[in-house]
């Protein structure tokens, strides 16, 4: 037996085994964020005429745990854009906090904030493209809304790759698979967004928060919807999809081991 | 008691009741940096002229991120329209490395004009692009670059460049996705490879058509016609076609609609 | 003989001074970190001079709310009116006004602003008005000790508003729990206004209202009749009282151009929602109206006895 004093208290190996210290990786590369813990899933938005709508479910999940049913995940920044969070939250917190930041030190100018969802869009694209160089990303997927320069409607994305892109309607996560080809067909991107009204997008926004409830086991129905418009922004942050129930499916026949 | 049997000697050195591994297995990153925005982009050029051109689809597997997000950008000109540029860029690969390659590029192209009172040669900035892809030699911008516009003479120039900064001149050049579908093309019709003139000998002593530079007008309708093709047969090109041509008059921007499917 | 070389206007201190014995000549007063025999630092005292002669700066703290006022003299007919502000905001809901060397007291917001900033990085909240001025005065006390430096050529007026409803920092995951262990307690009271005023010297105090600079007499004098201890004075009235009690502090310097400048924090419910922020300029020139209109209510019921006040005013 060993009885110097640097192995009391320690398990011994002929009784437990030898130990294991592969999780101490003390060798090997560098082990940043390897992939995101708590998450939020798909964000949706759409241009209509004289503003952007947009929406996420108020929902975090650990896995496939539903960890936090209450979770605001449409930051506002200033009066003057909107941003959706989907992916990491604890990122999205981290993100939250440099927008904050940004907030308060635009203010000390006479002229307050000036900045417009543009310029941010373009600040937190650049700020995801140098975590993913450092390969410590943040595990995000952002759709950023609100007005140009130009005071026109915009709407852009930036994910982890610090890849950006933009269209009359876009949509993150699941969304990108479910929600996008609905926004599609009811708003096809050749038709101008001018004639799209407010009321036509939040409904729109709506339908596809019910199919991504249905068909996305990481979603919830209680919702968070953002209208950004010349006025200002509105955030609704306790929505619900009414009458959601899958009661119906008991009533399909013809699938799998069930005959007629 | 095997502990005792299996106890190692004491020595000097810290020693633990369990043996402590030095080599804990490697973890594997699971981190990729790199994603595939797809597209296809072209590049032509022509006495007094040069064309560089791309279709305006950003995918991300099967889904399509964007109907319209341009490869082609305007170098060294105002950051909003892109007024007063004299070269053209286009990437194709990764978009955010695309963008980040677009973006430290026109700083050069700015700051030799500010510093030297002069706009950067097109030789001169196709150089600098290779040295700024090869810098990152071992963390590439996974990008497929074309650079063009008119050299000294006035003639069309045209660089394209592998993503670690490799480079050469070129009469035409296809990138992306789909340029194994267009490339060929272009041999073919920019370079006459495999055309001969009729008649003028059979076997080994047919005598090939000379190439030579081509009109605009029949340039255009090549770029056209390779990017309706490759729409036909390549799922990530489709949806717009943006065409930038540059004369000694300055940028002209073309648009065409694509097929969508 | 060394008495002459100073300046004829003297303090109560200096008087004393003068009597004993002289800070000239005796070389306590070259350095920082050196006391003199007598206990007193008279590096201290110079930089207490330079504020002596800013622009007078007050601040009132009522129930709902806080205002800073400053005197602003104009220096040149070539600035431009309404620029080179000289209130700032640190934070959304701190704003801090001082008299004295400009460029110090810069830097002493920038000081303020770093604060506030760390504070949010390491509590995710934003620091409170006690907590900020706490840390501003150990910087500026810090500038005492040292004989590589001199003490700030400043006295500063902190006024802030601490948030007294649920603080949205940060991207709070969850709202918590309603009830039991980590539940809220209903109808806790938390925030509320706060005003410091900071010294060269690093000593600060928390007022009703505070005055430094040039007419910080007249000032103190004035913002004592208004009984804010009762805190019944509310806060648009408290805007009109500072237009008011600058106006009347610069009667004595007169012969200057100078311009107020205004700002104030408001509770949540507030005009400005828990925020530092100038007064609305219509709000700044109906005060500045009503100041004007007071005074010259006052030197008509003074009358002659105006007159024997100095010599100043015979210039005019």
């Amino acid at each position: 037996m060993n009885h110097f004093p640097e192995s009391w208290g320690r398990p011994r190996d002929d009784i437990y085994g030898t130990y294991n210290p592969a999780y101490l990786q003390s060798t090997g590369p560098k082990a940043h964020t390897q992939s995101p813990a708590v998450t939020g899933t798909s964000v949706i938005a759409v241009k209509f005429n004289g503003g952007v709508a947009i929406a996420a479910d108020n929902l975090a999940s650990y896995g496939s745990l539903a960890r936090f049913t209450d979770v605001k995940r449409l930051r506002k920044f200033s009066d003057t854009a909107v941003v959706g969070f989907s992916g990491d939250v604890s990122d999205m917190q981290y993100m939250d906090r440099l927008l904050e930041s940004i907030d308060i030190r635009e203010n000390y100018s006479t002229h307050g904030n000036m900045l417009n969802a543009k310029n941010l869009h373009t600040y937190l694209s650049k700020v995801l493209y140098k975590r993913r160089s450092e390969f410590n990303p943040l595990w995000n997927h952002i759709l950023v809304v609100g007005f140009d320069g130009d005071k026109k409607p915009f709407l852009s994305s930036a994910d982890l790759l610090g890849t950006t892109y933009s269209a009359p309607h876009l949509a993150t996560g699941f969304g990108a698979h479910l929600a996008v080809p609905i926004l599609r067909r009811l708003f096809p991107e050749d038709r101008p967004t001018e004639d799209i009204t407010k009321e036509d997008a939040v409904k729109a926004l709506r339908e596809c928060l019910k199919v991504l409830w249905y068909r996305d086991a990481r979603s919830l129905d209680k919702y968070s919807l953002a209208i950004i418009t010349e006025e200002g922004v509105e955030i609704k942050e306790d929505q619900r999809l009414e009458n959601q129930s899958w009661a119906f499916a008991e009533t399909i026949r013809g699938y799998g081991a069930q005959v007629v | 008691m095997t502990s005792l049997v299996n106890q190692q000697p004491h020595s000097e050195a810290i020693g633990y009741s369990f043996s402590q591994s030095t080599h804990a297995p490697n973890k594997q990153h699971s981190f990729y940096p790199y994603t595939d925005n797809g597209g296809s982009t072209l590049g032509i050029t022509g006495a007094d002229f040069a064309i560089l051109a791309g279709d305006t689809r950003s995918v991300a597997g099967y889904n399509i991120n964007s109907r319209y997000a341009p490869k082609v950008f305007k170098i060294g000109g105002d950051d909003e329209t892109g007024e007063g540029a004299h070269i053209l860029l286009s990437v194709v690969g990764f978009a955010a490395d695309g963008h980040a390659l677009k973006e430290r590029l026109d700083a050069v192209v700015k700051m030799y004009k500010y510093q030297h009172g002069k706009p950067m040669s097109v030789r001169a900035c196709a150089q600098r692009l290779s040295t700024i892809l090869y810098q990152k030699r071992f963390f590439p911008y996974y990008v497929h670059a074309i650079l063009a516009g008119l050299d000294e003479e006035g003639t069309g120039a045209l660089y394209s460049y592998d993503p670690v900064g490799s480079y050469e001149r070129e009469q035409c050049r296809a990138a992306g996705s789909a340029a194994s579908l267009i490339m060929p093309f272009l041999d073919n019709q920019v370079n006459f490879k495999n055309q001969y003139i009729p008649g003028s000998g059979e076997g080994h002593a047919l005598e090939p058509k000379k190439a030579g530079p081509l009109p605009r007008s029949t340039v255009e309708q090549l770029v056209r016609d390779a990017f309706t093709s490759a729409v036909e047969r390549h799922i990530e090109v489709g949806d717009g076609l943006q065409m930038m041509v540059i004369t000694a008059n300055g940028i002209e921007e073309i648009y065409t609609p694509l097929k969508q499917d | 003989m060394v008495c002459l070389s100073r300046p004829r206007k003297l303090g109560i201190h200096r008087r004393k001074l003068i009597s004993g014995q002289t800070s000239i000549g005796t070389g306590y007063d070259l350095s920082n970190s050196v006391f003199s025999p007598d206990g007193r630092n008279f590096q201290v005292e110079y930089a207490v001079k330079a504020v002596e002669n800013g622009g007078t700066a007050i601040g009132i703290r009522c129930k709902d709310g806080v205002v800073l006022a400053v005197e602003k003299i104009i220096s040149s007919k070539l600035l431009k009116p309404g620029a080179n502000k000289r209130i700032a905001t640190v934070d959304r809901h701190v704003g801090i006004v001082s008299s004295g060397l400009v460029p110090d007291g810069r830097h002493f917001v920038s000081r303020a602003r770093d604060e506030a900033s760390s504070w949010r990085n390491i509590y995710k909240s934003p620091i409170t008005v006690p907590a900020l001025s706490n840390r501003l005065g150990s910087y500026v006390q810090a500038f005492t000790l040292y004989s590589s430096v001199r003490p700030f050529g400043v006295t500063s007026i902190i006024g802030g508003w601490d948030s007294e409803g649920e603080l949205a920092v940060d991207g709070q995951v969850g709202t918590g729990p309603q009830s039991g262990a980590g539940g809220k307690v209903k109808g806790a009271k938390a925030g509320g206004p706060g005003l410091y005023m900071i010294e060269p010297s690093g000593l600060y105090w928390g007022y009703y209202g505070a005055a430094t600079g040039k007419g910080r007499q007249a000032a103190k004098a004035e913002l004592e009749k208004l009984d804010l201890g009762s805190e019944t004075l509310t806060l648009v009235d408290a805007v009109k009282e500072a237009a008011r009690i600058i106006y009347v502090a610069h009667e004595d310097s007169k012969d200057k151009d100078f311009e107020l400048e205004m700002s104030w924090i408001s509770s949540l419910d507030g005009p400005t929602k828990g925020k530092h922020e100038e007064v609305p300029k219509e709000l700044l020139e109906e005060a500045e109206k009503a100041a004007k209109r007071s005074l010259e209510d006052e030197d008509e019921d003074e009358g002659p006895k105006g007159n024997a006040n100095g010599d100043e005013r015979m210039e005019e």
